[in-house]
């Protein structure tokens, strides 16, 4: 009954504090909602399609168009097609509205397919002891296509894109080859009826994410930045908290309380058990932010997997280690102001290190070895696992048992301050 | 009458400070008196107050409430004890109603007798119309007559008052002082009361004692302490035992 008396008044006391509410749900909902919007065209252009490119044809032939397609079904680009000269080009890129130019130059398509004839007539003749004859006729250079690429693009980036671009124009130079070796053997047998040789890749790779349960999700900014602000939130909580403590402490609640028999254990209890519900609720309230909310703004939907339970478990786990490290902030500090000091950089710091504002994956080695001692950190990690790779408690266990852990250090870390500063 | 507190050779080392804050104090407080203690700020009190409450032990020296220590039996010693702390140690943004069903839950108590304490308290001190009223909206003198009724509620045998009546208008500090000798008189409630008011103290206890610089100075029957010291008042002999000094630290 004390217990339950304790919750109600801890309920009571919170939701007529405005500012501790808005900073307990509003400003996690604003975090999300702008962050995953900022952040929204920096996780594309890792993660999918529609990289802005620019295509010049002045070939208008079968080659730029071939590319052009080859381009569009590969669905990594979103293709502008314009006329313009080099250094229109050149400046339409510097000025940051594509990331890629490409210009296919005149007569391209003649030239390759001169070339293409010039080398398998070259080929064949050969066979017949002729060498010289072709190569004195046509010109066998390099065609060249002109790529411009953003300054700001990285350079594992330009790579990427210019290693399936080189790969699209060896597709069409190969088909170009295999028509002029078709066109010179019907020369040489003219009554054959040959069926036509097959031109599809006769070795394809086939990628999968290696996940649990054959899921496939490719991580987004809505899947980084719904749990990541979220625990933000959660163990932003140790400022209302701590302040509540300290509060009771500075206005003689906390000394009637110390006189009463048994009871201030009961207070802490009900604190620490109401706050770990807030944080409960604000966990739902978000979620509910990426399933509903940010979908009406053209955001991905946010893909919670199927494992509730455990979703849960991480949220329960994720709380009691922010209403941990609250209860020992509102012990050690001895003003409000010192506690929401101290207990704000003290989380903005975690957050950085844990991958809250920047993912851990983008992070250099020496972040991502740091990272590890952030609560932020596992419970980030966690979440991760059951959104995007659908774990299960036997993968995710050890860092649920570190929240945990946490939890306990902080409160055994708050009672034995109490116990030093009653026997000073 | 019989003893409900015994101090007895009792000393507070604080770590840090360069002398006691209590030093081998030794008084007894009887059942059923109102008992006042005295003192210049520092001289102890608060310490004292607050090894009585059980919020930390002394460095020397055994406390006994009701015949127990806080170190035994900590829970029969607190049942005894009722506080009402200088600062008003209210949530002021629980009505009064608020929070005294959540201290006297917190004391153990519930239903409907609780409810009919609360209002039967909140009905002498003149409070029964504004209990649904946030206590952040109360004047000062509606602040302290709640604060006294949160130390109430669950019958102590021995109330402690520190400061009960400061900053607050003479309507309020009369309806205290009445409420508190009513107590004392119908129910045989023992008070230990602290304060500077020397005038209020005299009027209000039997026993005084004063203490300084941690120990325990004089001590005697309030009519007996001013004969003793040939004074008229015991602000005479306050003055005449602690001195003109200012007591800055």
């Amino acid at each position: 009954m004390k217990l339950l008396y304790s919750l109600y008044k801890e309920y009571k006391v919170l939701i007529r504090d405005k500012a501790g509410l808005a900073i307990t749900f509003i400003m996690p909902t604003v975090l999300i909602l702008i962050m995953t919007l900022i952040q929204d065209s920096t996780f594309k252009s890792v993660n999918e399609s529609s990289v802005p490119l620019l295509f010049v044809d002045r070939d208008h032939d079968s080659l730029s168009e071939t590319l052009e397609k080859y381009i569009t079904n590969s669905k990594f680009f979103l293709i502008t097609k314009k006329q313009l000269t080099n250094a229109e080009v050149k400046k339409e890129i510097a000025q940051g509205h594509f990331f890629i130019g490409i210009i296919v130059p005149e007569n391209t398509s003649k030239k390759l397919r001169e070339r293409s004839t010039a080398r398998v007539a070259k080929l064949l003749n050969s066979f017949s002891g002729d060498t010289t004859e072709t190569a004195e006729k046509t010109d066998t250079s390099m065609i060249r296509l002109n790529l411009f690429f953003d300054p700001i693009t990285k350079k594992s980036f330009k790579t990427t894109i210019s290693n399936s671009i080189e790969r699209i124009i060896s597709q069409i130079e190969m088909q170009g080859m295999v028509s002029a070796l078709n066109d010179k053997m019907r020369e040489s047998f003219p009554d054959a009826n040959p069926s036509p040789m097959e031109n599809t890749p006769l070795v394809s790779v086939t990628e999968e994410y290696a996940s649990y349960n054959n899921s496939t999700i490719i991580p987004n900014a809505v899947q980084h930045n719904v749990p990541a602000w979220t625990l933000f939130a959660m163990f932003f909580i140790c400022i209302p908290l701590a302040g509540n403590i300290i509060k009771e402490r500075e206005d003689g609640s906390a000394f009637r309380l110390l006189t009463m028999p048994g009871s201030y254990f009961i207070v802490i209890l009900g604190k620490l058990l109401t706050y770990t519900i807030v944080s409960l609720i604000q966990f739902a309230l978000m979620l509910s932010v990426g399933l509903f909310i940010l979908p009406l703004l053209g955001m991905p939907q946010l893909n919670i997997g199927d494992n509730l339970p455990l979703l849960f478990l991480i949220a329960l786990s994720a709380g009691l280690a922010a209403t941990g490290f609250g209860l020992l902030v509102g012990t050690v500090a001895t003003t409000h102001d010192q506690a929401s000091l101290f207990g704000a950089v003290f989380i903005i710091i975690l957050a950085a290190i844990g991958g809250v504002w920047v993912p851990t994956f983008v992070m250099p080695d020496i972040m991502k070895t740091i990272s590890v001692i952030s609560p932020l950190n596992w419970g980030l990690e966690s979440f991760y696992a059951v959104f995007i790779r659908n774990s299960s408690l036997k993968e995710i266990w050890p860092e649920i048992l570190k929240l945990w852990l946490f939890f306990l250090a902080t409160i055994t870390g708050a009672y034995l301050f109490q116990k030093y500063k009653r026997l000073k | 009458m019989s003893v409900l507190v015994d101090i007895q050779h009792v000393s507070k080392q604080y770590k840090e400070a360069p002398r006691p804050a209590v030093s081998d104090l030794s008084m007894m407080i009887q059942k059923g008196d109102v008992f006042g203690l005295l003192g210049p700020n520092g001289a102890g009190k608060t310490t004292l107050i607050s090894m009585l409450c059980g919020l930390f032990p002394p460095s020397s020296g055994k406390i006994y409430i009701n015949g127990h220590t806080h170190e035994t039996h900590s829970r029969e010693s607190k049942q005894v004890i009722g506080v009402v702390p200088q600062e008003i140690a209210l949530y002021p943004k629980l009505t009064a109603w608020e929070n005294l069903m959540f201290l006297g839950h917190m004391y153990g108590l519930k239903g409907a007798s609780l409810k009919e304490k609360i209002k039967e308290n909140l009905s002498v001190l003149g409070l029964e119309a504004n209990m649904h009223q946030k206590i952040i909206s109360y004047s000062g003198g509606m602040k302290r007559r709640v604060n006294l009724i949160a130390g109430l509620l669950h019958d102590p045998q021995l109330l402690i008052l520190d400061e009960p009546t400061v900053g607050v208008d003479v309507q309020s500090k009369q309806a205290i002082i009445d409420r508190l000798k009513a107590l004392n008189r119908e129910k045989g409630m023992t008070i230990l009361y602290t304060s500077h008011h020397l005038e209020e103290a005299e009027d209000f206890c039997n026993y005084i004692a004063i203490i300084d610089h941690g120990k325990l100075i004089t001590q005697g029957k309030t009519k007996e302490l001013i004969a003793e010291n040939n004074s008229s008042s015991i602000e005479e002999v306050y003055l005449k035992i602690t001195g003109n000094n200012f007591r800055d630290k």
